[in-house]
C-alpha cells in the first residue's frame, strides 16, 4: 500500500525497483518451478509403472479373485481375509523365514566378495585391473536366461563338470550327486549363482568408492606405521562406508525378491514347496494356481518387508549424513 | 569429500536402478494385430466378412505344411489373413489368463491344453460351439475330449488332437537277458527290476513326472479326483488309488535311476546310445507316441564320421528295429492301461470381435481335408473317422490301441490350478522319495480339494 503524496523521482524509482523486484523474483520462481518440472516426468512415470499396479494390488488383496474375476465375474470384498488366511499359513512364515535368511547370507557373501575384488582392483597395475574389470563386466552383463542355461548344464546330475570335477577328488564320491533334491544343496547351488552375478556391481560400486579416499591419508597414516590391515579397518573402510551401506541395501532388496534365477533352477528339476522362495512362492499362487488376491495380498507383505528393512538402512544413512 | 563420497554412492546406487530396469525384461506384448472388427455380423459363419484374425497354437506339434495350409485356406474362404502365434507351453497358461479376457489382446481363436480346458470353459472364456457341433463332427469326435469342454450340456472347447504315451524298449537289452515283452502291469514291473543296473535303469521314470506315473493309479482303478453330491474331491487316499501308488513307487525305487525331483523328462535321451559309453540308460521308457521321431541309433559315413543333421552337431538318429520296440502298457489284468491321454482342445475366444471369421476357421480346422493331415502328421486327429490316415506301421498301431483306453484327468473346473500349483509334482516326488502313501495322501488330499472347485 504505497501512501499518496510521493514524488514522482521516488516513483520512478521504486517502479523500477519493483520491476527489477518482480524480474528477479519471477525468474526465481521460474528456477524454484524448474525443478519441479524436471522430475514431473519421473514422476508421471513412477506414478502409472508402479503407482498404478501398488493400486491395483492393493484393491485385489481385499477381495476374492481367481480366475472367474479374470474372465468377467464380479470380485467379491473380504476385507483382510486373504492376509489373515497367508499370516496363519505355517508354509507361508516358512518361505519367509527362508528368503531372509537366503536375502542376507547372500547378500553379505556378495559384500565380502565384492570388497575383496574392488582391493585387488585397486592393488593390481592397470593391464590385470583391465582384465578384471572386462570379465567382471561380462558376468554382470549377461542375461539371465543364458547364463542360467549354462549353470544348469554346470550342475546337472549326469553330465555336469561341478560333479565331475569334485568326483575326482580322492574320497569324495560325487558321481551322478543329485544338487537338485535336497533344499540345501539346491540353495547352496542358487546362492553361488546369485552371488556370482551380484558380485561385480558391488565390487565396481567399492572401487569407485576407494577411488575417493585420498592418497596424502594412506600415505601419513603408513608414514605413523599403520599396517596394511589397520589402514583398511580404521581408514579406508570407514571412509567408503557410505557406498558399502547403499550397496548391501540394494543387495538385501534384489536378494529378497529374487525370482528368475530360483524360477529356472526349479524347472531344471525342483518343485516342491521347500524350494519356494517369495518370488517363486507368489508366482505358484498367482500365476500358477490363479489366485490372484492372494498373490497380491503376499506380495503387499513382501513391499512392507522391503519398505522395513530398507527404513532401517535409511535412516542410519542420512543419520550419519548429518 | 564427504560429499564426494555420497555423491559417488548416489550416482552407483542410481545407475544400478536404472540398470535394474533395464534388465527387468519385459514380457513380449503378443498384441494380436488389430483386427477390422465384423460389422453388422450376421448369424451365418460361412459368409463372415473378411477380417484379419490370429490362432494361438501351442508349441511345435502342428507342423508348417499344417500351419500353412490354414494360412492359404482361410484367406481363399475368407479373404482376410489369419496370423498364426506360437505359444510354449510352459507360459501357455500365463498368458491364455491375461489374454483372452482382453477383447484387443484376445486371439481369436486358440488351442489348449485338454487338461487346462475344463477350467476355462468352466469362468466363460470360449464362445458357444452347440450349433456348429454337428457340422464339425457331431458323435465322430474324440468324446473324453468333448467332455472337458462342455458346460451344461453346451459345446465350448472342443478337441483338437490327442496323442497317447505308449512303450519304447530295447529288443536287444530284453533279448539278451532273456526278458520278454510283458502281458501284464506286474510283468512289467519286475522286468524293469530285473534289468536295472547301476548304469542302466530298467525303466526310465522321473521320480515327479505324475503325467506317466498316473498310468498306473488308472490301471488300478484309481484316480485322482471325483465328484460328489457336484462337488469335486480330491482322492488320492482312494483304496484304488493307494494300490496304484504303492505299485507306482515300487517300479520306481526297484528301476530307475532318475532323479526324484525329475518331472518333464525327455527319457528318449535316455533309451539311445550315450556318445561316451555307447550303451543306453534306459532299457525302457515311456513317452508320447511321437517320440519314435526322436530315438535310433547313429550311423557313420564313409569317413567313419557320425552322419549329422542340417545344423552339423545334432546326429541323425534312425530307428533300428532289431535294437527297439514299442508296445502299449498293459493292464492289472493283462489287456491294455489306461494310459494318460495327451493332446489339445481348441475353441473360439468369447472375447474376440470377430466371432464368425473365427468360426469359419473352425470350420476350416474340422474339414476332412484337414482332420485327414493332421493324422499324416502322427497326430491324433480330433474326428475319429480319420484315424486310418495315421497309418498302420507299428507306431500308429500302438497309438490307436493305446489311446482307445486312455484317460484324461478330472474335468474339475479348478484343475488348472492344481496343475499350476505344483502340488502333483511335489506329492509323486515323496511318494517315490520313499514316503509314507497313507499319510502322504492324507496331506496333498486336503490341499488339492479345495483348489478343484475353482
Amino acid at each position: 500500500m504505497s501512501s499518496p503524496v510521493t514524488s514522482p523521482k521516488r516513483q520512478a524509482q521504486s517502479e523500477e525497483s519493483i520491476k527489477a523486484a518482480e524480474h528477479a523474483s519471477k525468474a526465481k520462481r521460474r528456477a524454484r518451478r524448474a525443478p519441479y518440472w524436471l522430475i514431473a516426468a519421473s514422476i508421471g512415470i513412477l506414478l502409472v509403472g508402479t503407482g498404478y499396479p501398488t493400486a491395483w494390488q492393493l484393491v485385489t488383496s481385499t477381495q476374492s479373485y481367481g480366475l472367474a474375476q479374470q474372465f468377467g465375474a464380479a470380485a467379491e470384498f473380504i476385507g483382510l481375509q486373504n492376509y489373515i488366511d497367508l499370516l496363519s499359513d505355517a508354509e507361508f512364515w516358512q518361505v519367509v523365514g527362508r528368503s531372509l535368511v537366503f536375502c542376507f547370507v547372500v547378500a553379505g557373501l556378495t559384500l565380502v566378495l565384492g570388497l575383496a575384488f574392488a582391493l585387488l582392483m585397486n592393488a593390481v597395475n592397470k593391464a590385470v585391473r583391465l582384465i578384471l574389470q572386462i570379465s567382471m563386466l561380462l558376468a554382470w552383463a549377461m542375461p539371465i536366461v543364458a547364463s542360467m542355461t549354462v549353470w544348469t548344464w554346470l550342475f546337472d546330475t549326469r553330465r555336469g563338470v561341478v560333479n565331475y570335477l569334485l568326483d575326482k577328488i580322492p574320497g569324495v564320491d560325487m558321481y551322478r550327486f543329485d544338487w537338485f533334491a535336497s533344499p540345501w544343496t539346491f540353495f547352496l547351488m542358487a546362492g553361488i549363482i546369485v552371488t556370482w552375478m551380484s558380485v561385480p556391481f558391488v565390487a565396481f560400486s567399492i572401487f569407485a568408492g576407494l577411488t575417493q579416499v585420498s592418497d596424502e591419508v594412506l600415505e601419513a597414516s603408513a608414514l605413523d606405521g599403520a599396517s596394511n590391515s589397520q589402514r583398511l579397518r580404521l581408514i579406508i573402510l570407514p571412509m567408503i562406508k557410505p557406498v558399502i551401506a547403499i550397496v548391501m541395501l540394494l543387495q538385501v532388496i534384489w536378494d529378497l525378491r529374487v525370482f528368475a534365477q530360483i524360477k529356472i533352477l526349479q524347472d531344471a528339476g525342483a518343485s516342491g514347496s521347500k524350494f519356494d522362495l517369495l518370488g517363486t512362492y507368489i508366482y505358484k499362487v498367482g500365476t500358477g494356481s490363479n489366485d490372484f488376491a492372494s498373490a497380491a495380498a503376499a506380495s503387499v507383505i513382501v513391499l512392507i518387508l522391503t519398505i522395513s528393512i530398507s527404513w532401517w538402512y535409511v535412516r542410519k544413512l542420512m543419520k550419519e549424513e548429518d | 569429500m564427504k560429499k564426494t563420497m555420497i555423491g559417488a554412492a548416489a550416482a552407483t546406487a542410481a545407475t544400478a536402478l536404472v540398470l535394474a530396469g533395464c534388465s527387468t525384461s519385459s514380457d513380449e506384448e503378443t498384441t494380436a494385430p488389430t483386427t477390422e472388427a465384423s460389422t453388422g455380423a450376421t448369424d451365418e459363419a460361412m459368409t463372415a466378412e473378411s477380417a484379419d484374425i490370429t490362432l494361438w497354437l501351442m508349441g511345435g506339434d502342428t507342423n508348417e505344411d499344417l500351419r500353412q495350409y490354414l494360412k492359404d485356406t482361410y484367406a481363399e474362404e475368407n479373404g482376410g489373413t489369419l496370423t498364426i502365434e506360437e505359444q510354449g507351453w510352459g507360459d501357455a497358461l500365463a498368458k491364455l489368463t491375461t489374454a483372452l479376457p482382453d477383447s484387443a489382446n484376445t486371439p481369436d481363436v486358440t488351442e489348449i491344453g485338454n487338461t487346462w480346458s475344463p477350467t476355462f470353459t468352466a469362468v466363460g472364456a470360449f464362445s458357444d460351439l452347440t450349433d456348429m457341433y454337428d457340422e464339425l463332427g457331431g458323435d465322430s469326435l474324440l468324446q473324453s475330449f468333448v467332455e472337458v469342454g462342455k458346460k451344461d450340456d453346451k459345446n465350448f472347447a472342443m478337441p483338437y488332437y490327442f496323442g497317447s504315451r505308449s512303450i519304447i524298449f530295447r529288443k536287444d537289452i530284453y533279448d539278451a537277458a532273456g526278458v520278454a515283452q510283458p502281458t501284464t502291469l506286474q510283468e512289467f514291473n519286475d522286468n524293469a527290476a530285473k534289468l536295472k543296473t547301476d548304469d542302466m535303469s530298467g525303466f526310465y521314470l522321473g521320480g515327479s513326472d505324475w503325467r506317466n506315473g498316473i498310468s498306473w493309479i488308472f490301471a488300478n482303478g484309481g484316480d485322482l479326483a471325483k465328484q460328489e453330491d457336484g462337488q469335486w474331491v480330491s482322492t488320492l487316499s482312494d483304496p484304488n488309488t493307494q494300490k496304484g501308488l504303492k505299485m507306482l513307487q515300487d517300479l520306481y525305487t526297484s528301476s530307475s535311476n532318475a532323479p526324484v525331483g525329475e518331472f518333464d523328462s525327455t527319457p528318449w535321451v535316455n533309451i539311445n546310445n550315450n556318445e561316451s559309453t555307447g550303451k543306453p540308460e534306459a532299457a525302457t521308457i515311456m513317452a508320447p507316441n511321437w517320440a519314435h521321431w526322436s530315438v535310433g541309433l547313429t550311423s557313420e559315413d564313409d569317413n567313419g564320421d557320425v552322419v549329422v543333421g542340417d545344423d552339423g552337431t545334432t546326429p541323425v538318429l534312425t530307428w533300428d528295429d532289431d535294437t527297439f520296440g514299442t508296445f502299449a502298457l498293459p493292464g492289472v489284468d493283462g489287456g491294455i492301461a489306461p494310459v494318460f491321454a495327451g493332446g489339445s482342445n481348441i475353441g473360439v475366444s468369447a472375447a474376440s470381435e470377430n466371432q464368425d471369421a473365427a468360426k469359419q476357421l473352425m470350420s476350416i480346422i474340422f474339414s476332412d481335408d484337414y482332420q485327414t493331415m493332421l493324422a499324416g502328421a502322427g497326430l491324433g486327429p480330433a474326428n475319429l473317422d480319420f484315424t486310418s490316415a495315421l497309418g498302420d506301421d507299428q507306431f500308429a498301431k500302438v497309438n490307436i490301441e493305446a489311446a482307445s483306453g486312455s484317460k484324461l484327468t478330472p474335468a474339475a473346473p479348478g484343475w488348472a490350478a492344481v496343475e499350476g500349483s505344483s502340488l502333483l509334482e511335489e506329492f509323486f516326488g515323496k511318494v517315490n522319495a520313499g514316503g509314507d502313501i497313507a499319510a502322504l495322501a492324507t496331506e496333498y488330499d486336503a490341499q488339492i480339494t479345495p483348489m478343484l472347485n475353482g
